[in-house]
């Protein structure tokens, strides 16, 4: 199990485009990680939740304030510890089957053949999905693309999954279902997990504890624990402690939401 | 099978009568040309037209018959043939890596950009010129003439194809631990093969016509040259013999293109 925690201390990015004015993405962001955990990352559109996913991936450099892993059991810094994203648009390989898209980053590494193989299926099984190995991704369902797209972070065993709402493109029902799954898997598994959304409830049912962040420039309003019983599903929806934090994140939420429609139109004009 | 986008009778009329030969584009194809010969037989026996000026179509079978038996036109075929293909496969190799290294690096773009633009529209048959000067008219000059007429579609479908590449496939390869040279290889040229290919389909069809008309102008063998040779000694069977062979020739690469671009159907998201 992995036990190192990702520490983000003052960090602040702005994009500085040559043609453009600047724009303030994130403003002095502190928070933690905490290994094992799924932390929830909510927030209104544009507040920059995306970028702070990039940012604890390495796709993205801070501009400001520092990026640190540490390591909980002996308090020391550490590398980057292998990380996976799950997208929200699936970005599956269209010319690759399942399998091929599941081993992707196997290949990549050179695993041999066997080892391969095995681990791919499993990844596949994980997920539901034994049996459509030979599928391609255009024909599958939006759902079963996304099971796809989790096998293949899954598979390559990562300390941190990244997951930049992972759900988004699906319609409701199917959302339920693998809403439940995923929380199942991050119960069975000791993954750390950071979980971008914009569902109260998805971030509700599957967080540890949820960052709820403010407009742009984006910033760490509130960091509330979610002391509800595991496994969850949807019937923890009906828990009346599970309305009392949605009612706490929706009053956080909504006043952001609104500051951020207002200065959407001011940007539009 | 498509269907007319205008009326949607194809579809009816199975429905409602079941199968019939008229709904087959295959027998409306075929049996319009075993037609249209039919009619050019009749014509051309009941107004006695000269040989000379519109040969019938059993005496270009028969024409077409004796090339191929005695004349040696497999041969020319097969030269012809090698001239294309030999300059268009290394105009695929080095156009695809040429448009790989143009699309990924900003610098080479700028550069490239001025040269294709001055290049890309200058009709290749005014080189024909300029090549022999520089290469003569033996096999360099057939391969290079092949050559320049497949690879400016190819380089531009290839940076094109790159270009369009959806940003996400590329940060996930990324992210699943991809080096810059893996991501090109397994991701932005796998991306950009149905646009190669469209270039293919461009570059192979200039490719075809430089190469038969440079050995119109210079050839002592070849399609092209027997085209030219039958014409002024007025052979007009083999003209059109010739002229079918190159028909053929054209229908064979146009279906092979069309299974190709079928089958790429699993590149295409959706």
């Amino acid at each position: 199990m992995s036990a190192v925690a990702i520490e983000l201390d003052d960090v602040g990015l702005t994009f500085a485009p040559a043609s453009d004015a600047p724009t303030v993405a994130l403003e002095a962001v502190t928070c933690a990680f905490e290994p094992g955990k799924v932390t929830g990352l909510i927030g209104p559109s544009g507040c920059g939740k995306s970028t702070l996913l990039q940012i604890a991936r390495g796709f993205l450099s801070p501009t400001q304030g520092s990026l640190q892993f540490i390591d909980r059991s002996n308090g020391k810094a550490t590398p980057r510890p292998a990380m996976s994203t799950v997208w929200q648009a699936f970005n599956l390989f269209p010319w690759l089957s399942v399998m091929d898209n599941v081993a992707f980053g196997l290949d990549l590494a050179g695993t041999p053949q066997e080892q391969r193989d095995a681990r791919a299926r499993r990844a596949i099984a994980a997920v539901d999905l034994t049996g459509f190995e030979g599928r391609y991704p255009r024909q599958l369902s939006g759902g079963m693309r996304q099971r796809v797209g989790l096998a293949r972070a899954l598979v390559m065993e990562p300390e941190v999954l990244l997951l930049d709402e992972p759900f988004g493109a699906l319609d409701a029902q199917t959302r339920l279902v693998l809403q439940e799954q995923l929380a199942h898997l991050v119960e069975s598994s000791s993954t750390t997990a950071i979980l971008v959304t914009h569902s109260i409830e998805e971030a509700i049912l599957l967080s540890d504890a949820i960052l709820v962040m403010t407009a742009r420039p984006g910033r760490v309003a509130a960091r509330i624990e979610v002391a509800l019983p595991r496994p969850r599903s949807v019937v923890t929806t009906r828990d009346p402690s599970f309305s009392g934090l949605f009612d706490h994140i929706y009053g956080l939420l909504r006043d952001e939401v609104m500051r951020a429609m207002v200065t959407g139109q001011e940007d539009a004009q | 099978m498509s269907v007319s986008p205008l009326t949607k009778e194809g579809e009816l009329a199975q429905a409602n009568k079941g199968y019939s030969l008229l709904d087959d584009p295959r027998v409306l194809g075929w049996g319009s040309i075993v037609l249209m010969l039919a009619v050019w037989e009749a014509a051309a026996w009941l107004f006695n037209v000269s040989a000379l000026y519109l040969p019938r179509p059993s005496q270009i079978i028969v024409a077409l018959v004796t090339l191929f038996g005695s004349g040696g036109l497999a041969l020319d075929l097969g030269v012809t043939l090698w001239r294309i293909f030999a300059g268009f496969a290394i105009a695929l190799i080095s156009g695809t890596l040429l448009g790989l290294w143009i699309a990924t690096s900003f610098r080479v773009r700028a550069v490239a950009d001025m040269f294709i633009a001055a290049l890309y529209p200058l009709p290749k048959i005014t080189l024909i010129p300029l090549l022999i000067i520089w290469l003569g008219t033996g096999g360099p000059f057939m391969l290079a003439i092949s050559f320049l007429g497949a690879i400016f579609p190819i380089v531009i479908n290839t940076v094109l194809g790159v270009s369009q590449c959806d940003q996400g496939l590329i940060l996930a390869a990324r992210d699943l631990g991809a080096t810059p040279q893996q991501i090109m290889r397994r991701v932005l040229l796998p991306c950009a093969i149905p646009s190669i290919f469209a270039g293919v389909r461009l570059g192979l069809g200039v490719s075809i016509i430089l190469v038969v008309a440079a050995e119109m102008v210079v050839g002592k063998a070849g399609l092209g040259a027997r085209l030219y040779l039958a014409g002024q000694i007025l052979e007009t069977e083999q003209v059109f013999a010739i002229l079918i062979v190159l028909a053929m020739l054209g229908i064979i690469v146009t279906k092979v293109q069309d299974a190709v671009d079928a089958a790429l159907g699993n590149w295409r998201a959706d």
